[in-house]
């Protein structure tokens, strides 16, 4: 056993937090998962992806020709929980993009495709900005049942159908999009394909489909005889399913070291928050409750940092953690929502302020993170699912649905 | 960075395994909550003989010199088992104390001893048992006569009424500011002035009392330095928390694992009851949590043993362990309903130990303040 870091990391980590600190305007505050929200977010997003980019940070862990660095799962990782630490957006090209649909391209994709998009993505270009449809109206964790169909005719395939929640569809180039290719017989898995549609295309409507908060993350994706090349389809045709059960292991994976950073940006404000100002006659630190409510969260978010260097281990030995990444998923989502309800409780009535207002604390990180929190819990799996891919894939447990 | 066992601590592992499973399985546990000496002088003899007791050891003392993480992985597998008896105490709280603070001469004299399993010890600090400030300690051991009087009481004391030898935090000036005068000493129990009274509890390990009255110390018989047992006991205690919590690691793992076992057999309205979404989330829960804890665990334990100053990663991992342990002998009994709760099954043995790990060295309290630290309040 060997928990240490080498040299590279901490380098890595080094460069970073001079990038950041350069960079980006101390009263910005990031959330990977809401930057597609407002136009003048996502357009500092972008020019920070370029700038990423230019130093091969944004896809580094992929290989020189598609404009990576082959950097390892390790420096992957570091990388990723420093930056979110340090609040550096314009990490995922729209979520989705240097997320899984890079990885899943190489993995069960085309030399050609790869050749053709990973270096938009890489690049940090606009045309790299992808979204991802899984879900639809009557599918959600019940991924199988979708029915967008996609029908083969000639060299083409006709989609029609409707996605949902299909976040940063209003600024993707691409859509990574899960097609029912068949519809009798066989298990519903049996008849999955995924497609790279072009979201210029003719026949696809995108309806923004706003947050309790007001904010365009998320869309309604219309697709109405839309016609996407046979060249498109990842991989095999009706094999998507178990494709995409790879895929999303590395989606839930790709978030935890930035859920990681991010936590400990919270933990950190909270303490310096708590060591600063005074309360009831008092210091807020000096608060027994609060002392131990933050000093457990810190034991928390140390083993979600274990957690994530257990897979960046598992990948740089050729394993796929499967069960892994759910726990992760599950552990960083939860350790969020305590911070951000720890946060509320610790900033007090202050915490109930709209972010940009002059009684807002910490730059409004925590009112960010309260509303955040219980979506970021829904995406890429709910805990519910994540426990039973846990209880299937690690436990061997019996299915119960 | 690498979470696997070396070849070595494979073997171990398996090894340790082995052993205890044929030496003290759960029957024999429960034999031992009813003898007076609590374990098995026959099993102790056989573990010197695989070179447990001096594992950490210099070979010149007939231990083998292995690593720190190595007695991690050994204190893992006796949690698991639970092994009752003197190991803790005798390695954890005294062996590596005089193997980290002894002179040679105390050296060459007792840890081969410990190596061949001939004796048997442990510390005593605590006076009130609620109390983790050291300048709260009353005992004392006043120079007289070229030799140091000891007198004062300890609670709650492990294993001593089977200890040949005892280190006793006492004080040699009357000043009882801050820490300062605080030595330890080697005892041995033979000598007379010794008193020690059994405390029974609800664990399944039996405590003492100790009282010492004008027993006579030399100055030889002092570990370390006089007057800097402060420092000392910091580091002790932290070696020792940490063995603790590998201890408590392997305990829950034996749970989560028969847990998951009996998920898998027990049927009710026609299925198994793993079977059943709640029972599933409760079982993920619990293994979510417990992995978590023996990452820290090995997290701290790998820093021990590369030198690395991880007073912080073990206070978290303590906290944790104190956590993970409640929850999960809590889970495992729920997962099994009744039977769990009746004498002869194995969940509620581990249920009861958990209050045996819960407070020592020191309570969660205790490491939460020293991580809040950490986090700069």
């Amino acid at each position: 056993m060997d928990f240490g870091l080498g040299q590279r990391e901490e380098a890595l980590r080094l460069e970073v937090r001079e990038f950041a600190e350069r960079e980006i305007p101390e009263t910005f505050i990031a959330n990977f998962l809401d930057e597609e929200s407002r136009d003048e977010d996502w357009a500092f997003s972008l020019s920070i992806s370029r700038k990423l980019a230019e130093r091969g940070w944004l896809a580094m862990g992929w290989p020189e020709r598609y404009g990576g660095r082959n950097a390892s799962h390790l420096e992957q990782m570091v990388f990723a929980m420093e930056a979110a630490y340090r609040g550096i957006p314009g990490l995922s090209m729209g979520v989705s993009g240097t997320g899984w649909v890079g990885t899943s391209l190489m993995m069960y994709g085309n030399e050609e495709q790869c050749r053709k998009y990973l270096p938009l993505i890489s690049s940090g270009s606009p045309d790299g900005v992808w979204c991802t449809g899984y879900s639809e109206p009557n599918s959600g964790s019940d991924f199988a049942s979708i029915r967008t169909s996609a029908v083969r005719q000639g060299d083409e395939y006709i989609v029609n159908g409707q996605k949902v929640w299909t976040s940063c569809a209003h600024r993707a180039r691409w859509c990574w999009l899960a097609v029912k290719t068949t519809l009798n017989g066989g298990k519903p898995q049996d008849g999955i394909s995924l497609l790279i549609v072009d979201m210029k295309s003719r026949g696809i409507s995108v309806n923004p489909l706003l947050n309790y908060s007001g904010e365009h993350i998320f869309n309604e994706v219309f697709f109405d005889n839309v016609h996407v090349p046979m060249v498109n389809l990842v991989g095999e045709e009706n094999r998507g399913w178990y494709q995409l059960m790879k895929s999303l292991a590395y989606e839930r994976h790709s978030f935890c070291g930035q859920s990681y950073g991010a936590a400990r940006r919270i933990l950190d404000g909270l303490a310096g928050f708590a060591a600063a100002t005074r309360r009831n006659g008092r210091l807020i630190a000096a608060d027994p409750v609060v002392r131990h409510r933050l000093a457990n969260l810190a034991v928390e978010l140390e083993t979600l940092k274990m957690f994530a260097y257990e897979i960046a281990c598992k990948l740089s030995e050729g394993a796929l953690p499967t069960y892994e990444a759910s726990r992760n998923k599950s552990v960083a989502d939860h350790l969020l929502e305590e911070l951000a309800l720890a946060g509320t409780d610790i900033l007090g009535s202050c915490s109930q302020v709209e972010r940009h207002s002059k009684l807002s604390r910490m730059n409004g990180l925590i009112q960010r993170q309260y509303l955040m929190s219980p979506g970021t819990a829904i995406a890429a799996g709910t805990d519910e699912i994540e426990k039973n891919i846990i209880g299937k894939f690690k436990l061997g447990l019996p299915k119960s649905y | 960075m690498n979470f696997k066992y070396s070849e070595q601590q494979d073997m171990l592992r398996t090894m340790a395994r082995e052993f205890l499973a044929g030496e003290c399985p759960k029957s024999r546990t429960r034999e031992l909550e009813q003898d007076a000496r609590g374990y098995d002088p026959g099993t102790w003899k056989r573990m010197a003989e695989l070179g447990w007791q001096g594992l950490l050891l210099p070979t010149e003392y007939d231990g083998t010199g292995a690593d720190f993480m190595d007695l991690v992985v050994l204190m893992e597998e006796m949690g698991r088992n639970i092994l009752p008896g003197p190991f803790y105490s005798t390695v954890a709280l005294a062996a590596l104390s005089i193997m980290d603070y002894g002179s040679r001469e105390q050296q060459a004299r007792y840890l081969p001893g410990i190596s061949g399993g001939e004796t048997v010890w442990t510390l005593a600090v605590d006076e009130d048992p609620a109390d983790c400030d050291y300048s709260q300690i009353r005992a004392s051991a006043r120079l007289q006569d070229g030799a140091y009087l000891l007198n004062g009481e300890k609670t709650l004391v492990p294993c001593a009424g089977v200890s040949d030898f005892m280190l006793v935090a006492a004080r040699i000036s009357k000043n009882t500011v801050l820490e300062k005068g605080l030595t330890l000493f080697i005892v041995d129990m033979k000598k007379p002035g010794i008193e020690v009274e059994t405390i029974p509890t609800i664990t399944g390990e039996t405590l003492y009392q100790v009282r010492f009255n004008n027993v006579k110390l030399d100055s030889v018989d002092v570990l370390g330095a006089a007057g800097t047992a402060e420092n000392m006991l910091g580091r002790i205690l932290d070696k020792a928390a940490l063995l603790k919590c590998a201890e408590v690691c392997g305990a829950c793992l034996a749970v989560l694992e028969m847990s998951i076992a009996y998920a898998g057999e027990r049927k009710q309205f026609g299925k198994p009851i793993g079977t059943f979404q709640v029972i599933q989330h409760r079982l993920v829960d619990m293994l979510i949590q417990v992995e978590g804890l023996q990452h820290l665990v090995y997290q701290a334990g790998w820093m021990m043993s590369t030198g690395a100053d991880c007073s912080a990663q073990i206070a978290m991992a303590k906290v944790k362990a104190n956590e993970v342990y409640q929850q999960t002998a809590l889970d495992g009994i729920r997962v099994h309903g009744a039977i769990g709760f009746s004498l002869d099954h194995d969940a509620g043995l581990y249920y009861r130990r958990v209050l045996a790990s819960k407070f020592f060295p020191h309570d969660a309290g205790y490491y939460l303040e020293k991580v809040a630290a950490g986090i700069g309040l």
